[in-house]
């Protein structure tokens, strides 16, 4: 159920992080072309407004070539009409200004050739005016004023000036159609632009509305599974909390359970063995009646007489004896497996070796008689838990170890610590007779045993310790190969928990 | 001062097997004190507290107490005769239960008792506590209670 959440959760954040690279890649693509698209129209825009001032310089020009003649014209009439020397000098300061400004016409206009076209048939016109003017001008100043009279009325002076005017007219209507265009073209440019901008303008408005969202859901999606987990991880705890505590109760109900049952059993089995032993007395009297009743009248023992009281009584006292110490020593087990789960635990630190090795030296009578040899390797680790526990743990499986070995074959016995992750693990390993692989689990159950019954016991001492590592907050487990050997492997926490019960 | 009424033993134990069993081991023990039994907390109680001849009103006497009791906790009944009326107070209690608690064993010495005794199931050890019993009885100064 947890894991399906988060994974969900895991798929929307994919979702929601594509969408806003998306969002995000597409604000910054429209500023890029916002930028672009302005810089080109500027260039372009500069570009247009640098040919409409050409256009109006063409325009200016032309007027210039015109004013020039126009203003020759009039001079030369006036020197003409008057002789006066000053209109002459007039006259060809007018007529001089003509040439240059003409030069710059062509010059404006050379990539037009149309304009020049235009502006070499005005060249043309001009050319003949000019000599016409000139001739007029030099008859007038060597004194021969009715020649230069008459050769003004011939010409067609009137025409010609018309003709240059309706040209120079003609070129400068060209000109303002080129301004009109290129107007219109800058304009038209000025629109995109602003349209360019605009979409742009809209993008980024977009993009960024839709990242804001995104950002928005995904904040509020991860503010929501935030508070899931929260009230999961509180659930949790709550569930952890209930199930310790039915735990702890259980187990509270199974220790006053056994508590109470093992004294209860006792009670009755006080009676059995003391009227056994009321038994047993009145036997041994009746006995004694039997041996005198045989020395002084012979003739009224009877046989079945003679062998209750010296065998059939005897024996079944035996049987009840026997069988009420067994179930005395059971019902001591029991009580004392209680008994260990309700003693109050204390944290010390233990030297683990230093305990194997004071295991070892209480056996060594026994490994020196069997040629049985315990190691305990080093470095072993230290840990914080209760040393009476621990202590009754590892004297168990040593001891077994050492009750358990293969006939005929020397007992080598390795006790091995190694710490890991806040864990202890102890080995006790040894080469004995081994366990087969349906009596491992079977072992540590109370009153179980495994393999050929050899050996005293009652089958507690695995289940005690089972019971003790269960209580330090460990596990216990064995690994073995029936005939070779058998590693029991006991984990613990290095630091024992304050609340282990 | 010298009392020569004899001390008269009550013994409030539900099971009549162990019952009989410590009577017959205090005999053994050559003590020859009348023994009063009760099966059950009420009864014995009501002895201790209104017979006229029971310990309240009348001479010296020792209890023997066994503490699982039908009807009432046997360390309930200690806790009786030891916050009774002075003759009472004084009476000797003798714990005798199969219980070894180390807890319980405490609660009864806390609660007045003056002797412990866990009974053994093994009964070489058990007629080997009754006598001992009967040597503690037979030493046994009890007070006189017209000098209270």
């Amino acid at each position: 159920m947890i894991a399906s959440r988060i994974k969900r959760f895991g798929v929307g954040e994919g979702l929601a992080n594509r969408f806003l690279v998306t969002c995000m890649a597409l604000g910054f693509a429209s500023v890029i072309i916002a930028v672009v698209a302005a810089a080109w129209m500027t260039t372009r825009t500069q570009e247009l407004s640098r040919w409409v001032s050409h256009t109006y310089e063409v325009e200016i020009a032309i007027t210039q070539a015109l004013n020039g003649v126009e203003q020759a014209e009039a001079t030369r009439r006036g020197y003409l009409l008057t002789g006066q020397e000053i209109y002459r000098t007039t006259y060809v300061q007018a007529a001089t200004k003509v040439q240059p400004a003409l030069w710059r016409v062509h010059w404006l206009s050379r990539d037009n050739p149309e304009q020049q076209r235009n502006l070499a048939a005005l060249r043309r016109e001009l050319n003949d005016l000019q000599r016409v003017r000139n001739a007029s001008v030099a008859l007038m100043a060597a004194g021969d004023r009715p020649a230069a009279v008459r050769l003004f009325a011939d010409e067609t002076g009137a025409r010609r000036m018309r003709r240059i005017r309706d040209r120079a007219g003609a070129m400068v209507t060209a000109e303002r159609v080129l301004l009109d265009r290129r107007r219109e073209e800058q304009a038209a440019s000025l629109r995109a632009f602003y349209v360019t901008l605009g979409i742009a303008g809209v993008l980024l408005v977009l993009s960024a509305l839709a990242s804001l969202a995104t950002v928005l859901r995904y904040t509020s999606d991860l503010g929501t599974s935030r508070d899931q987990l929260q009230s999961l991880n509180d659930s949790l705890e709550t569930l952890v909390a209930e199930r310790t505590e039915d735990l702890t109760r259980a187990n509270e109900e199974i220790q006053r359970f056994a508590y109470i049952v093992s004294h209860d059993l006792r009670s009755p089995l006080v009676n059995v063995m003391g009227f056994t032993a009321e038994l047993d007395a009145a036997t041994s009297a009746i006995g004694e009646l039997i041996d005198r009743a045989e020395e002084r009248a012979p003739d009224i023992v009877t046989d079945e007489a003679r062998f209750a009281a010296r065998e059939d009584l005897p024996e079944a006292i035996g049987f009840i004896r026997t069988s009420t110490q067994k179930m005395d020593r059971l019902i001591n087990a029991i009580l004392k497996l209680s008994r260990e789960g309700r003693r109050v635990l204390l944290r010390e630190t233990v030297d683990v070796a230093a305990l194997a090795d004071g295991i070892a030296a209480s056996l060594q009578h026994r490994l020196d008689e069997q040629g049985t040899t315990i190691t305990v390797q080093r470095p072993m680790p230290e840990m914080t838990t209760d040393r009476l526990a621990l202590e009754q743990i590892l004297s168990n499986l040593i001891e077994n170890a050492v009750k358990y070995l293969q006939p005929g074959r020397p007992g080598r016995i390795v006790v091995r610590g190694s710490a890991w992750a806040g864990r202890t693990i102890i080995e006790v390993e040894d080469n004995g007779r081994g366990i087969s692989a349906h009596d491992h689990q079977r072992i540590f159950d109370l009153f179980r045993r495994s393999g050929q019954q050899d050996q005293p016991g009652e089958g507690i001492g695995l289940a005690h310790v089972r019971a003790l590592a269960y209580r330090l907050g460990g596990t216990i487990d064995v690994r073995s190969e029936f005939g070779q050997g058998s590693t029991f492997r006991l984990s613990l926490p290095t630091v024992m928990n304050e609340e282990a019960r | 001062m010298n009392d020569h009424r004899s001390v008269s033993i009550v013994m409030i134990e539900d099971d009549e097997g162990h019952a009989r069993l410590i009577e017959k081991n205090i005999r053994r023990a050559g003590i020859l004190n009348d023994i009063t039994h009760f099966t059950d907390g009420t009864s014995a109680l009501d002895y201790l507290f209104n017979a006229s001849e029971g310990p309240a009103l009348n001479g010296p006497a020792l209890v023997l107490l066994d503490l699982n009791l039908p009807d009432m906790s046997g360390t309930d009944i200690l806790a009786r005769i030891k916050s009774g009326p002075a003759s009472l107070k004084r009476t000797p209690v003798v714990v005798l239960t199969t219980t070894d608690d180390k807890v319980e064993i405490q609660r009864c010495y806390d609660l007045g008792c003056n002797v412990y005794i866990t009974k053994p199931v093994n009964y070489e050890s058990f007629a080997q506590a009754i006598r001992q019993l009967g040597l503690f009885l037979s030493v046994i100064q009890v007070p006189d209670p017209e000098q209270a």
